[in-house]
């Protein structure tokens, strides 16, 4: 089975969940059999799915075509140290306080998870559309050039800045007078972090040859995959949003469209208030500028990033099942076009 | 809150943060008191759009009298942080040492993190400045800067960076001085990363005071029982529909400070200024 990912991105709040679910359900009811794999949905979205997500695809509901899965990113460098290094090093690695540490706090690390998992999904040929609710993380891009990333740090970047680019053998980090920096390390940081360090990096280096070749494998799907971007006419997802225009082309496909999502009507902005009774025409006045100014970012952007453009428009309770997901999709305007252009 | 020497804001992305550390900074300002804003991550744009002024300088340049402002810069934090705080010679903080240095505190644990905020408490020693009101990492990050001291005390026992984790420590978490402003919207995944948030700080106990500030709050409506046909009746509809959303939401999380949701095309520094006319009101 041929399968085709979408990719629904962009910056964290702006609906981005829940449209990749919509995106899937209505999907999944032209005939298209669907996965939609989602990062930590809201309560209320889970909900509207109508069960518990696991990290194993499950069908969802009645719907023939429509299974769903959630990405579980948060064991993911325990995994990448046990697959890709011999049982002792990995070992020694996840015992390493250093390892833990920094494992945790390297930003690239999730987006890597989820990326895998998600490309697992996609290489299992089980579906004909995947749809991937990517992580909001430190900017969505990340997704994307996560594998780089873990590939640059495993190769060791601080590896080789401390030994001058040879493979080193062990004793080349007690030789603090060999390099400044080691010295300079060493007063800064206590010797027993540094050792840990050193144990850390030549343990890791094991893992680089496994690494990287799955890390290119990654790389390759994401750069085939189609995406959408996700926004509301709010200046930080817009300002994600143009990340994503400007810098996706260089590392993956364009974005096939931008969607605004929490749309108000166009109809508001030339509503005449005369007549009505206050306080709605107050009320009126102040949502017809709300909708005035979402006119005018929208109109910006498209006119700088010449792209496809979807509105979806703004509803105030989130959807609480299956039906009201697909209705989001078709009370929007132009993203179903988008879509079956994408998938079909 | 402006009665402290620091003000710490985050937020998750999105909610205003960078909107309400410019408002604090400008009411501490029409105060009287003389005000440091400066930025901890990224490009410190946020902060200075909404300051109406251009790209930020890594050196406190001063906007208009008693407002200074400036971004931290991560190479530069920590070449100063490297002579001054772990008396490393200037020389060696340049050049292939200081990206060799740069590159462990990429990968390190808690070491970027202490740089930066070592350089913000180091600013609020400086006398300079009656309050320094940092634009912070967003809510996801926020923990790893106000834990790193503690993290590097646990890490490196040795080592002079351990020596200086101690009084930062000790400066977030004394009450009166530093306060950790936490920015959210009334919906639900602001609300959800704010209460982990606010739980992760109540293990951690690494500030000592902190608020929780409302931003983009709705007004009640009062609305007839019958509304019109139309796009008065529609933009009731929504507003009621959307307040009560919003209430569900600070019933759950109740706020100190409600900010009001503001309509219509305004500019980042008017946003940053109608914030702190509903700060001064409040």
């Amino acid at each position: 089975m041929s399968t085709r990912a979408l990719l629904v991105t962009g910056g964290g709040g702006v609906g981005k969940t829940t449209l990749a679910a919509a995106i899937g359900v209505v999907a999944a009811r032209r005939g298209i059999r669907t996965l939609v794999v989602t990062v930590d949905p809201a309560r209320r979205l889970a909900d509207a799915l109508g069960t518990t997500l696991g990290t194993e695809p499950q069908p969802l509901g009645d719907e023939p075509n429509l299974w769903a899965a959630m990405l579980d990113a948060s064991a993911s460098w325990e995994a990448i140290a046990r697959r890709h290094a011999d049982p002792a090093a990995a070992e020694r690695l996840v015992a390493n306080p250093f390892f833990h540490a920094a494992t945790t706090q390297f930003p690239a690390s999730q987006s890597y998870a989820a990326a895998e998992e998600a490309v697992t999904f996609i290489d299992a040929r089980a579906w004909e559309l995947v749809v991937v609710d990517t992580p909001p993380a430190a900017g969505g891009i990340d997704f994307f050039t996560a594998p780089r990333a873990i590939t640059d740090l495993v190769g060791g970047r601080l590896l080789r800045w401390m030994t001058g680019g040879n493979l080193p053998g062990r004793r080349f980090f007690f030789d603090r007078t060999a390099r400044p920096v080691l010295r300079i390390a060493g007063t800064v940081l206590g010797t027993q972090l540094l050792d840990q360090i050193a144990q850390f990096f030549m343990d890791l280096r094991t893992t680089y040859d496994g690494v990287r070749r799955r890390a290119k494998e990654i790389e390759d799907h994401l750069r085939g995959a189609h995406t959408v971007v996700v926004t509301t006419a709010d200046p930080t997802p817009l300002r994600e949003a143009v990340r994503f225009f400007r810098e996706l082309p260089e590392v993956a496909r364009r974005p096939e469209a931008v969607i605004f999502n929490r749309t108000l009507p166009t109809s508001w902005i030339d509503a005449d208030p005369s007549g009505i009774p206050e306080p709605l025409a107050s009320n009126l006045r102040r949502w017809a500028a709300e909708a005035h100014r979402q006119q005018e970012l929208r109109a910006e952007f498209a006119s700088r990033y010449d792209t496809r453009m979807a509105v979806v428009p703004w509803q105030p309770e989130p959807p609480t099942d299956l039906d009201a997901l697909e209705r989001l999709v078709k009370a929007s305007e132009g993203l179903e076009p988008v879509l079956w252009d994408t998938v079909d | 809150m402006l009665e402290r020497r620091l003000v710490i804001v985050t937020g998750k992305g999105g909610v205003g943060k960078s909107a309400v550390a410019a408002a604090l900074a400008i009411a501490a300002r029409r105060r009287g008191r003389r005000v440091l804003a400066l930025s901890m991550v990224g490009s410190g744009d946020g902060l200075a759009t909404h300051l109406g002024t251009g790209p930020l300088s890594p050196v406190a340049t001063e906007l208009r009298p008693g407002l200074w402002a400036l971004r931290i810069d991560r190479a530069r934090a920590l070449s100063e942080y490297l002579q001054s705080q772990m008396r490393v010679p200037a020389v060696a903080t340049f050049g292939p040492v200081a990206r060799a240095f740069d590159a462990f505190a990429a990968a390190a644990p808690a070491i970027r993190e202490i740089v930066v905020i070592g350089k913000v408490l180091w600013e609020v020693r400086h006398d300079s400045w009656d309050i320094v009101v940092a634009d912070g990492p967003p809510t996801g990050q926020i923990g790893s800067y106000l834990r790193a001291a503690k993290t590097i005390e646990e890490l490196v026992p040795a080592g002079r960076i351990a020596e200086q984790a101690g009084w930062m420590d000790e400066t977030l978490r004394d009450p009166d001085h530093t306060s950790l402003a936490v920015v959210t919207i009334p919906e639900e995944l602001p609300t959800v990363e704010t209460e982990e948030l606010l739980a992760w700080l109540a293990r951690e106990q690494v500030v000592g005071h902190r608020q929780i500030v409302a931003n983009r709050v709705l007004g009640p409506l009062d609305v007839p029982a019958t509304l019109p046909a139309g796009p008065a009746g529609d933009a009731a509809r929504l507003h009621v529909a959307l307040y009560r959303e919003q209430r569900t939401w600070l019933d759950r999380l109740p706020a100190d400070l409600e900010l009001p949701y503001l309509f219509g095309l305004l500019t980042p520094a008017e946003v940053a200024a109608r914030i702190a006319d509903a700060w001064e009101a409040a």
